[in-house]
């Protein structure tokens, strides 16, 4: 990896952050973005069926980071035909990165790209359960793949992969706060990942409620691991601390319970 | 020569000792996972990826312990009397200075912390198991939060144990390294046990 590790937390400066900005409805389904991907990434394809729509591979693996979702919205006038890119969207606020029990294994780079390490992961598949998207997914190595929005590129101001060989402009590529003011501009009132988890490093620029393309309004760090994170983590070693503690100065205080007539005999 | 009487057996001690330094491992490099500012304790014990095998292989040695303690020590934790709950009201005395009620083989402090060390014992094994082996999203998070509670509540009682083994009562730790205490020592500290021998 050329990047280098900017932080192990929460992205606070948004200055230099970079960012995409997805338009569902500039989009063809091409799918340039996850073949473009895969090339980038040197990712094998794999075989698919037909389950009964074009979206396919069905899900992310270890061999794609990013693909398109096809959601059919009946029950308007018309139908609804959407398309997605689905992959991280390097949450700002990032339970991966929380919960991750070997430093460096995922860091955040200048750019505020969630990035990883696949020497440093140890395959523990905590960050799955950090995840308020499902994105991460292990490779046969047992070590963690996702999308890393091209930190192997961007950092060389080139942009990430899906972005460079989009052709209706569905996935732009740019300044994190330019592609919110740029969003609103064309209409787009709220922008999805402007506000929750610190700002996600993929923004969606949609129309309709973000239910309506399969996503949850409200995103946010499980609240389990904000428990563990907030409430065990601190007092595990403060528990431990004050125990020890405790003891002490019952020793040095209080004392212990000698026993004048046993003790030359037990010692 | 001094009576001395037989508290642990040997296979008892070399459990005990099992135990501890398994809990002592895992401790240790559990603190290394969960604190990035600790981490160099998983570097010392030949880095992040062998301290994992570490972590989980010396769990399995520490649950296998814990289960073969239960034969030595559960029954006797799990009789609780008058004496036991007036103990645990004063606190064994160890605050006022005052005179114990007279406890048997364990006394309640004894007991109590058993009770407590096994429950979470068990569940810190059974979840770490699951972290290994991997589950469901939902499964993980449960399993992830209880680990680290178990964990809490051990880091909390295993020094007072520690302590009370120790430095709180000196001669008790003979019990782990030779495993006989003198009469005198048992007929103070456990005098319900040495009617039950019959050595009063």
């Amino acid at each position: 990896m050329t990047t280098q590790v900017y932080a192990q937390g929460r992205t606070r400066n948004q200055a230099g952050r970079k960012g995409l900005l997805v338009t569902p409805e500039r989009c063809t389904a091409c799918r340039g973005c996850q073949t473009a991907c895969k090339e980038w990434n040197h990712l094998l394809a794999e075989k698919t069926v037909n389950w009964g729509t074009y979206e396919n591979p069905p899900d992310l693996t270890s061999n794609l980071y990013n693909k398109i979702r096809f959601v059919e919205v009946t029950g308007n006038k018309d139908i609804d035909w959407l398309f997605i890119s689905r992959r991280c969207v390097h949450c700002g606020d990032a339970g991966c990165m929380e919960i991750c029990p070997s430093p460096g294994a995922l860091y955040r780079t200048r750019e505020g790209i969630v990035a990883y390490d696949r020497d440093k992961c140890i395959g523990c598949k905590l960050c799955q359960a950090g995840c308020p998207f499902d994105i991460p997914r292990y490779d046969a190595d047992d070590r963690v793949t996702k999308c890393h929005l091209c930190d192997d590129r961007v950092p060389h101001g080139l942009e990430p992969a899906c972005s460079k060989v989009c052709p209706t402009d569905a996935i732009r590529y740019g300044d994190w706060q330019s592609l919110i003011a740029q969003a609103k501009e064309e209409g787009y009132q709220t922008v999805y990942g402007e506000k929750d988890l610190a700002g996600l490093g993929i923004l969606y620029a949609f129309k309709e409620k973000p239910e309506y393309y399969g996503f949850d309004s409200t995103p946010g760090i499980p609240a389990s691991v904000a428990f563990w994170k907030g409430v065990l983590k601190p007092l595990s070693l403060l528990g431990l601390g004050a125990s020890v503690g405790a003891a002490l100065v019952h020793y040095v205080t209080i004392g212990p319970k000698e026993d004048e007539e046993s003790e030359g005999g037990a010692a | 020569m001094m009576k001395m009487v037989q508290k642990a057996t040997p296979w008892e001690r070399f459990n005990h000792w099992v135990l501890l330094l398994s809990f002592f491992v895992l401790t240790l490099t559990g603190l290394g996972f969960l604190y990035n500012s600790l981490s160099w304790i998983n570097t010392a014990f030949g880095g992040v990826h062998l301290a994992r095998g570490i972590h989980n292989w010396a769990g399995i040695i520490f649950a296998a312990s814990l289960v073969l303690t239960m034969a030595n020590y559960l029954g006797e934790s799990l009789k609780f009397g008058s004496d036991d709950f007036a103990w645990l009201g004063q606190l064994g005395g160890y605050l006022s200075g005052r005179e114990a009620p007279p406890q048997g083989k364990l006394n309640a402090g004894q007991k109590l912390f058993y009770l407590l060390v096994l429950v979470a014992g068990l569940v810190i094994c059974a979840s770490g198991l699951i972290l290994w082996m991997g589950a469901a999203q939902g499964t993980m998070q449960l399993v992830h939060l209880l680990h680290n509670l178990a964990f809490l509540i051990l880091v909390i009682v295993v020094p007072f144990h520690v302590y009370a083994a120790t430095a709180l009562n000196p001669g008790t730790f003979r019990i782990m390294t030779r495993g006989t205490v003198p009469l005198k020592w048992a007929k103070k500290h456990h005098p319900k046990w040495v009617k039950e021998l019959g050595l009063e």
